[in-house]
């Protein structure tokens, strides 16, 4: 954070106050215990300064002052409400809403609207100006994003995000005047753009322009088949804000209730990604030993984060050597389910619906590659003749599951907690920091240094790989042998990682490398209108789980021994190879 | 670079600027060669090919109405300047060049001449002679200019940079580098008080001192020339005529602020100027003016173009960056400033053109020379582009603070006398519409924002009676939101909702919520839009509304458009300008199809006085004809007349009467007074009675018809006529009540306890007198009065000498009721014929008879003996500037004339004597006319006003047009109903595009000869005949078939 170097003091609606040099007045206002209304400011990302609702009067100036964009002054007298400033605020709300569908009551925001909250805020009562422009068509083809432009309102945060956190630069703004909308290049759809689907877009969108995909029907309608057995497996970051998207606080770490509640829904098992996320580890890190000590491509990246995969597909084909070959653990879980569950089970793998709970929107687009048919490739192999299934069914983001407990009636919050069922429930706290960013890493190195050395890490919690820097540097001692690695989240930092390696000039041996800022608790399928302030407290809660577990290093896990013992051999084993590795291909625009 | 160089490319250019021979120069900037100037250039090269000629190209000289402009030079000569100049003249020009006789015999057709120019860095003399040819800055269009942006603009080769140096061009530049350090060139400037010429004004130098003080690796400074005004073309031919000025400009400006490297920004659609600056910068560079180590000093500085694709938002300095740095040209939020971080992140300064172009003068002249032009807020000049409705357009520069008034009748020289010039545009779409009524602004940053327009980058937009308000305020926002670039809310979907309401209000689909609505865009779209696209994209909205509500309003509450340009509002030009609204394309149609009497139903029941105003009528409906583009206007008042006088005479029109008289609404028990029984009175007593109500009609005179009866003279409108018309009143039930002068026989209170209201249509009848000595010797006659008088046979007989003075109807109908009585009749004017209000077949009427008329005479004493007239005596007038009136106004000599006579009739103007009406408590202006409501009359409780009473003289139909509105509105007050357009009755009639067609003049109605006029009353025109009649109807070209074809009175 800035230090403070020198404070300033105004005036606020008559009342004195002191900020550091260089505050906004929205933010000056808002220590002051007032709140402005805006509906593009976005602290850190989008200073666009388009939406026109944060203005205040500011004694002196000609015309009313965008309080988002204009830097406190000292001894400036700043009012916050006056007729003026109302009328502004109210018209602007009403201008807004004239483009604007009335279709609240069908809006997949209905609730979590910042448009609707700020026009019932600003007393709103009725539709003052027709509509000027034609409705536009929405943009549901891909599997990730949907987009309805005719909700867009133009405040300018998701090509922000797009350009700025991710340096995707997707989408833009198109056009002039009320013509003006935001679109991909060549207004194609946006699943042909350089969207990765990453979906922090849909988590700042003020209204519902930018979504996810909503599968919730379909995973009702599976639930109630009773042809089909559902099981369900839960990301590590959806157990520290599933409950900040049912109304608890952020941070909240709810996994028992989670567990309970997903059972209640009536998935027949309620398994956990973690366990995945654990076997992830013993697969990724036997192949950074074997690309360390065969002379393998270096630096070796991590590969569970979707929207990063179709980044370097997208962006740097030529670098898609350096991926690890792991599927993310999601279809790693998938195709275990379908295989190794089947059969220990006895279920018929075709009627087996495998529904994952993922803060991302990624995961809906990685779960329909079509390569991830691997377990039906499987059976196929064994002599069945199923029509093609995924491995995963449906990748559901946060949103998604707290949308289903909501319409369940479920009381989420007085749930008692319950556990994940055996053999695929099973993690260590390893798993659990997959999470957030670093976490991976980690993990990695507790299992990896331990293989390697033949004893556990000086310290478990590795404090040069945690917190929300960009990159993050490391080098650990591994035997005699200095490891050096990285840690970079959100896009914008991994293309400095891919430039670095393109360049030639990356000192790394590994690195982790997550799409969304914080890592998954900061996914583009967790709960919308995120801060740094809630990613940290979702963080914490993630490393309070890893914590208070007695199993955190992922070789220790139970389960996973067993399924190399009853199932898979040894790690990057044949079976290995068939159900948990996969191959990359060049996207490109 | 060296000095010595430089002298040479100065000699070299004095040799082409100052030839020592004769020479000829073309203005040749887009407007010119738009207009031929380049086929011109062409002929004249070959002609001049083996002659010992300079044939040379020249920027633009300014004077866009009258281009290609052509300079001829012989040394010893001065320049003569020659306008409209054809290619097809060049063998000639090119002959005068070099043949003595053909000198002299061509230089009396030259517009002007330009003995000396000043080119602000040096002063030429170019030789004396030809008396009688205007020097050019006597010519009114140039007259007041001060020509210093525009210093070498038509007079150098904008091509050939040793003109420019050979002037003392980049002197400025020489001395800044060589002798003044950054800081005083900055200092300079600031003393010189210049403000940004792109349209805020701000203070240049407190601009270049906050750049100068960022220190950078790299410093930029830009030059706005992305000129995106509709109507504004300033900064295209400074760049044109002169880019040498810009550069020279720009170089000071690099140095004083620091930075190496300029870019010109400039519009794609200008791609001469874009040749030119090219070309430019390539010459300076190569003669060490620009590049590295300018002037073989320290300092470096490179310039390059830039051509944006042209987006109005661009002249927000952060969109214009964004566009030169490859992106769209949208702003982003200030601070930080381009000053602190601009284009590609770096500290940059950008000026607009103009502002570059005066930098030179400045630094080479001293501040002191520039703040002695303009005034002391805002010294210096401003370039404008003066467009619209003048005689006179073109890129005008004058000194700060000049007086609108003297740009637009000055330079400009107005509309003409038969336009009124309605309102001035200035700073475009960001600008304001400032009404005639205040022309007397002086132009400069503080006065115009004052009246809630803008300075802008100059352009200045005159329009007249034919631009639509609500239309002008709709083109502008239309063009604001189409350019808006979308980023913030108040703008783009603000403007979107402006735009709407416009659209709807121009269809006649708006509410009286809509103008509220409007009002509160505006200010929340100016108070909290991000840029100044915004903020400033409401003013042609807050001052239309603010000067021309009016207009608004009767486009909402009429659904009429008076100037004829919202097309949904009417059927055809004719239809809307008629102030009864007559349906004419209908009624022609039906003439056409031998339909008669319908064709007559429809004539009366817009007009129940058809023959009557067939004859008299100011025919408001020949003056917006379309036909009249083609040949000339269709005679759609005689037309009419013919319709009346055929049932007439046939005796059909009883017919006609019984079913208006049948189709009388049912008694509504309310009765209605209407004081006055002129066209007014009467046509709101036809409509108000036909509505069912009991009206009773007062005059002080015995018989009906107001100045149809007593004012025209009958060879004009036959009284039988007026009688057989007024018939009608009878016929549905109307009271005359005469003889009776309210006020007087009655209290005007009683009228109002009385009846449920009462209409005043007093008309204006009161002569203005001279004021001049002598007016109350006897044989002195006031006009009207006299009119009235002689109808009445109560005139004594008149003297044989008469003198008319004036020059309206009034005059003309005195002076030729004079001569009918054996007079010999002169008419007195203070203006020239060609000004005369009078109609104009009246006043050839009068000249055919033998009035005599004099012109240029303003009266100034009435001679008399023995206490009666003998003669009036005159100053003589001469021909002024234009007034607001359009006409050039008469000025004085100090020469008289008398005029001898034995009886001086005064026809100068009438107006309304309300003195009594005041005491009841009506209210009047203070030159008598009775307040009403412009829209419905009302003007007080159950009183209401209509006709001359209210506008002051005007003409019968636009009185007629006043009685029929009102009687709508009573009617609505009275009943709270809407029945008034079940009056009227679609007559269904052929719909079909006329044939293509050929010219054909007017067809005019047989006349009595002069010579059979003296001595009687026989009524002068006779008329059309059946054939003319058909082929008249057959003339009009059917404007008001169209998709969208609606009834006047829907």
């Amino acid at each position: 954070m800035m230090s403070t170097t020198q404070t300033i003091d105004l005036t606020i609606d008559g009342t004195n106050i002191s900020v550091p040099q260089g505050t906004t007045i929205l933010k000056a206002c808002s220590q002051a215990g007032i709140t402005v209304p805006s509906l593009c400011h976005l602290e850190g990302i989008c200073s666009n300064a388009s939406c026109g609702m944060c203005v205040v009067e500011v004694e002196g100036a000609k015309s009313l002052v965008r309080s988002c964009v204009q830097a406190a002054a000292p001894g400036m007298k700043v009012h916050t409400t006056s007729a003026r400033i109302m009328e502004s605020r109210r018209t602007v709300i009403e201008l807004l809403l004239a483009n604007h569908p009335d279709d609240c009551l069908s809006c997949l925001r209905n609730g979590t609207c910042e448009l609707q909250s700020i026009a019932e805020l600003m007393g709103v009562r009725h539709r003052a100006f027709p509509r000027t422009k034609k409705p536009a068509l929405p943009d549901r083809i891909g599997w990730g994003v949907m987009r309805d432009n005719d909700k867009c309102i133009l405040c300018g945060r998701c090509v922000a995000v797009c350009r700025e956190m991710q340096s995707v630069s997707a989408i833009d703004f198109v056009g002039r005047g009320v013509r003006s909308h935001i679109a991909p290049f060549m207004d194609k759809p946006l699943s042909e753009s350089a969207c990765v689907s990453c979906g922090q877009c849909t988590v700042v969108c003020p209204t519902g322009a930018l979504t996810e995909r909503d599968e919730t029907d379909e995973v009702f309608a599976a639930l109630y088949d009773p042809n089909l057995t559902v099981i369900v497996q839960t990301a590590p970051a959806i157990r520290a804000s599933l409950g900040e998207a049912l109304g608890m606080p952020a941070g909240s770490l709810v996994t028992g209730k989670m567990a309970a509640a997903l059972r209640r829904l009536g998935f027949a098992k309620v398994f956990d990604t973690q366990f995945s996320a654990d076997l992830t580890i013993m697969e990724e890190g036997s192949e950074l030993l074997s690309r360390l000590s065969n002379g393998g491509t270096l630096p070796m990246l991590t590969s569970c984060s979707p929207g990063w995969i179709s980044f370097i597909e997208t962006f740097y084909p030529k670098l898609l050597p350096h991926l690890s070959t792991c599927k993310s653990p999601q279809q790693m879980f998938g195709s275990l389910a379908k295989t190794y569950w089947a059969q220990k089970t006895g279920t018929d793998p075709s009627k087996i619906v495998v529904v994952s709970i993922m803060p991302c929107t990624a995961k809906k687009f990685e779960a329909k590659r079509p390569e991830m048919r691997d377990a039906w490739a499987w059976w196929k192999d064994k002599g069945r003749s199923d029509a093609p299934y995924f491995d995963v069914d449906f990748a559901l983001t946060t949103r998604e599951l707290a949308r289903m407990v909501r319409r369940a009636g479920i009381d989420f919050t007085n749930l008692p907690d319950e556990q994940f069922d055996n053999p695929l429930g099973a993690s260590t706290g390893a798993a659990t920091i997959f999470g957030t960013t670093g976490g991976v890493m980690e993990a990695a190195l507790r299992t990896a240094y331990e293989v390697a050395v033949g004893k556990p890490l000086p310290s478990l919690e590795l404090a040069a790989v945690r917190g929300f820097d960009g990159i993050k540097e490391a080098t650990i001692d591994v035997g005699g042998t200095p490891l050096r690695v990285a840690v970079a989240h959100t896009l914008k930092n991994a293309r400095v990682i891919l430039d670095g390696i393109a360049a030639g000039t990356s000192p790394y041996a590994f690195v982790e490398i997550m799409s969304c800022p914080g890592g998954c608790i900061g996914g583009g399928g967790q709960p919308v209108a995120p801060t740094w302030l809630k990613r940290e407290q979702r963080r914490t809660a993630i490393y309070t789980e890893d914590r208070g577990l007695p199993l955190r290093k992922s070789h220790e896990n139970p389960e996973v021994k067993t399924l190399y013992t009853e199932f898979l051999g040894a790690p990057l084993g044949h079976v290995s190879h068939e159900l948990l590795h996969t191959e990359y291909a060049l996207r490109g625009v | 670079m060296s000095a010595k160089t430089l002298h040479d490319l100065a000699a070299r250019g004095m040799a082409t600027v100052h030839p020592d021979g004769p020479a000829i120069s073309v203005g040749l900037g887009t407007c010119g060669i738009g207009n031929g100037a380049d086929v011109l250039f062409d002929a004249l090269s070959d002609a001049a090919d083996s002659g010992p000629i300079l044939v040379k190209k020249a920027g633009c000289f300014g004077f866009c109405a009258e281009e290609p402009l052509l300079m001829l030079y012989r040394p010893g000569k001065p320049i003569l300047m020659f306008s409209d100049a054809k290619a097809s003249k060049a063998t000639k020009f090119i002959e005068a060049a070099l043949d003595d006789k053909a000198y002299e015999r061509i230089a009396k057709t030259a517009r002007a001449k330009i003995s000396r120019w000043d080119f602000r860095t040096s002063v030429l003399e170019f030789g004396t002679g030809f008396p009688s040819v205007p020097e050019w800055n006597e010519l009114a269009f140039f007259k007041g200019q001060e020509k210093l942006v525009l210093r070498d603009s038509g007079l150098i080769d904008p091509e050939n940079i040793e003109e420019y140096i050979a002037i003392g061009g980049y002197s400025a530049l020489s001395k800044a580098i060589s002798g003044m350090t950054p800081d005083q060139v900055i200092g300079e400037v600031t003393t010189a008080r210049l403000r940004g010429r792109g349209g805020a004004g701000f203070p240049t130098g407190v601009k270049w001192k906050l750049m100068r003080q960022n220190e950078a690796p790299q410093k930029y400074i830009i030059c706005n020339a992305d000129e995106g005004d509709p109507g504004a073309y300033m900064n295209r031919n400074e760049i044109e005529s002169d880019p040498h000025m810009l550069i020279e400009g720009m170089a000071i400006g690099a140095y004083a602020m620091g930075a190496t490297k300029g870019i010109v920004y400039v519009r794609a659609e200008y791609p001469l100027a874009v040749e030119r600056l090219t070309k430019a910068i390539a010459d300076a560079t190569a003669a060490g003016l620009l590049g590295d180590h300018v002037l073989g000093s320290g300092f470096s500085f490179n310039m390059e173009i830039v051509t944006g694709a042209g987006a109005f938002v661009c002249g927000e300095e952060t969109a214009l960056i964004a566009s030169i740095e490859g992106k769209a040209g949208r702003p982003s939020p200030r601070p930080p400033f381009p000053a602190q971080k601009g284009y590609l992140g770096m500290p940059t300064n950008i000026n607009n053109v103009e502002t570059w172009c005066n930098v030179p003068v400045i630094v080479a002249r001293g501040a002191a020379y520039f703040t002695a032009i303009g005034t002391e807020k805002s010294p210096g000049t401003k370039v404008f582009s003066l467009v619209g409705k003048v005689k006179n357009t073109g890129l005008v520069e004058l000194p700060l603070g000049t007086p609108l008034r003297d740009i637009v009748y000055g330079m400009g020289e107005g509309a003409g006398a038969h336009k009124r010039i309605k309102a001035v545009q200035t700073g475009g779409p960001s600008g304001g519409c400032i009404p005639a009524s205040e022309f007397d602004v002086h132009v400069d940053y503080e006065s115009l924002a004052a009246l809630g327009a803008i300075m802008g980058s100059g352009g200045m937009v005159v329009m007249d009676q034919d631009n639509c308000m609500v239309d002008v305020a709709r083109y502008f926002v239309g063009f604001t939101s189409g350019e808006s670039c979308g980023k913030c809310a108040p703008c783009r979907e603000g403007l979107s909702q402006m735009l709407r309401i416009l659209n709807d209000i121009s269809r006649g689909k708006g509410t009286e919520h809509d103008l509220v609505e409007l009002e509160r865009l505006s200010r929340v779209i100016k108070d909290s839009s991000l840029c100044g696209l915004g903020q400033t994209a409401s003013n042609p909205v807050q001052t239309t509304l603010k000067y021309f509500r009016d207009e608004y309003e009767r486009h909402i509450l009429e659904k009429r458009c008076e100037a004829g340009t919202c097309e949904s509002l009417f059927t055809a030009l004719c239809e809307n300008s008629c102030p009864l609204h007559m349906n004419i394309p209908g009624y022609i149609a039906l003439l056409n199809a031998g339909r008669i009497e319908d064709a007559f139903e429809l004539t009366l029941r817009d007009n129940p006085l058809p023959g009557s105003m067939g004859r008299i009528c100011h025919f408001h409906c020949q003056m917006r004809c379309r036909r009249d583009t083609l040949d000339e206007p269709v005679a759609q008042g005689e037309i009419h007349r013919y319709l009346a006088d055929t049932m007439y005479k046939m005796g059909r029109e009883k017919d006609v009467w019984a079913r208006l008289a049948k189709e009388r609404k049912p008694a509504t028990g309310r009765s209605i007074a209407i004081i006055g029984s002129g066209p007014a009175g009467l046509s709101a007593s036809f409509y108000l009675s036909r509505l069912g109500h009991e009206v009773t009609m007062f005059d002080s005179k015995p018989k009906a018809g107001g100045i149809l009866r007593y004012g025209i003279p009958a060879y004009r409108l036959p009284k039988d006529m007026l009688d057989k018309e007024l018939e009608l009143w009878k016929r549905l039930g109307v009271k005359f009540v005469f003889n009776t002068t309210v006020g007087k026989d009655i209290a005007m209170e009683t009228l109002r306890g009385q009846f449920d209201a009462v209409i005043i249509a007093i008309g204006a009848q009161s002569d203005r007198h001279l004021g001049v000595a002598g007016e109350d010797l006897a044989g002195v006659h006031p006009g009207y009065e006299w009119l009235e008088a002689f109808a009445q046979g109560k005139a004594a007989k008149p003297g044989r000498r008469a003198l008319v003075i004036g020059g309206g109807n009034v005059a003309i109908d005195a002076a030729r009721t004079l001569f009918r009585q054996d007079c010999e009749v002169t008419v007195a004017y203070r203006r020239t014929k060609a000004d005369m209000p009078a109609n104009a077949v009246e006043l050839t009427g009068a000249e055919d008879e033998g009035i005599r008329f004099e012109f240029m005479l303003q009266p100034i004493e009435i001679l008399g003996e023995h206490g009666h007239v003998k003669a009036v005596r005159f100053k003589v007038m001469r021909s002024g500037g234009i007034d607001a009136s359009g006409r050039p106004a008469p000025v004085e000599t100090d020469r008289t004339v008398d005029i001898p006579c034995d009886d001086v009739y005064v026809a100068v103007g009438e107006h309304v004597e309300s003195g009594y009406l005041s005491k009841a408590g009506i209210p009047a202006s203070r030159d008598g006319r009775v307040t009403a409501d412009g829209i419905t009359g009302l003007s007080t409780g159950n009183v209401w006003a209509i006709g001359d009473a209210v506008t002051g003289p005007a003409t019968a139909a636009e009185a007629m047009g006043l009685g029929k509105r009102t009687a709508k509105a009573i009617d609505t007050v009275l009943m709270n109903r809407d029945v008034f357009r079940t009056l009227f009755k679609d007559f269904d009639h052929s719909m079909c595009v006329p044939p293509e067609p050929t010219k054909t003049a007017m067809y005019r109605a047989r006349v009595v000869p002069p010579e059979e006029r003296r001595g009687n009353f026989q009524e002068i025109s006779l008329g059309y005949t059946g054939e003319q009649a058909i082929a008249e109807a057959a003339r009009c070209l059917r404007c008001d078939i169209r998709a969208d074809a609606l009834g006047p009175w829907r």
